[in-house]
């Protein structure tokens, strides 16, 4: 019989709330990076936990990151 | 008069003396429609992440001013005809500010929706505990 695999489940955080950052500046680019792997693309929420008000501030930021030519569009 | 936040990215290739001289005039175009520059942040050189024009490098620099909402137009008018300037951003940062204090206020309430609907709990199993 097949063993049953468990894992532990990590309890996602969403570093926003519990800093308590009000706005996302886009100029911060070491603190969007965290969120933006090489790929280039945006991390989803069900990957970094985010909150859903802090996700859409996050994406709005990474956008105006990429415009301003701070991130990729495209990664590697 | 709000807050305005302005990005630029001004092309490598240009000399200090003629960048200077056009950040004179977009400065004298600021003062001008009656707005002046609060912060300053120049980044300098930087790599881009990708190329615009060619250009693999930027200058970057960062403006905060205040000034009525007129001297938006013709300053990114300013902006795009110019050659020199790879990219520009200008956003309303007491827009952007409200925008977040009004989330903090919703999130306040429905905290405070939540914390009453658990004093409500409470409430009711202490009388009906009180009953029995």
């Amino acid at each position: 019989m097949a063993k049953k695999k468990y894992f532990v489940k990590r309890k996602k955080t969403c570093k926003f709330t519990a800093e308590g950052i009000e706005y996302i500046d886009y100029k911060d680019i070491d603190l969007i990076r965290q969120y933006v792997p090489v790929s280039g693309k945006i991390l989803p929420r069900r990957v970094s936990g985010t909150n859903p008000i802090y996700q859409r501030k996050l994406t709005r930021a990474i956008k105006r990151a990429r415009l301003m030519a701070l991130l990729p569009f495209l990664g590697d | 008069m709000p807050l305005y936040e302005l990005g630029v990215i001004i092309t490598p290739s240009l000399s200090d003396e003629d960048r200077e001289a056009f950040l004179g005039e977009l400065k004298e175009l600021l003062a001008k429609e009656g707005a002046s520059i609060v912060k300053e942040d120049v980044w300098g050189k930087r790599n881009l992440a990708y190329s615009i024009k060619h250009e693999r490098e930027g200058f970057y620099l960062f403006w905060q001013y205040q000034g009525p909402g007129t001297v938006v137009k013709p300053l990114e008018y300013r902006l795009r005809v110019s050659d020199q300037v790879l990219r520009y951003l200008n956003l309303n940062l007491d827009r952007e500010m409200q925008r977040a204090r009004k989330m903090e206020k919703v999130r306040a309430e429905q905290k405070a929706a939540k914390r009453d609907k658990k004093g409500q709990r409470a409430e009711a199993a202490a009388a009906a505990a009180a009953e029995v």
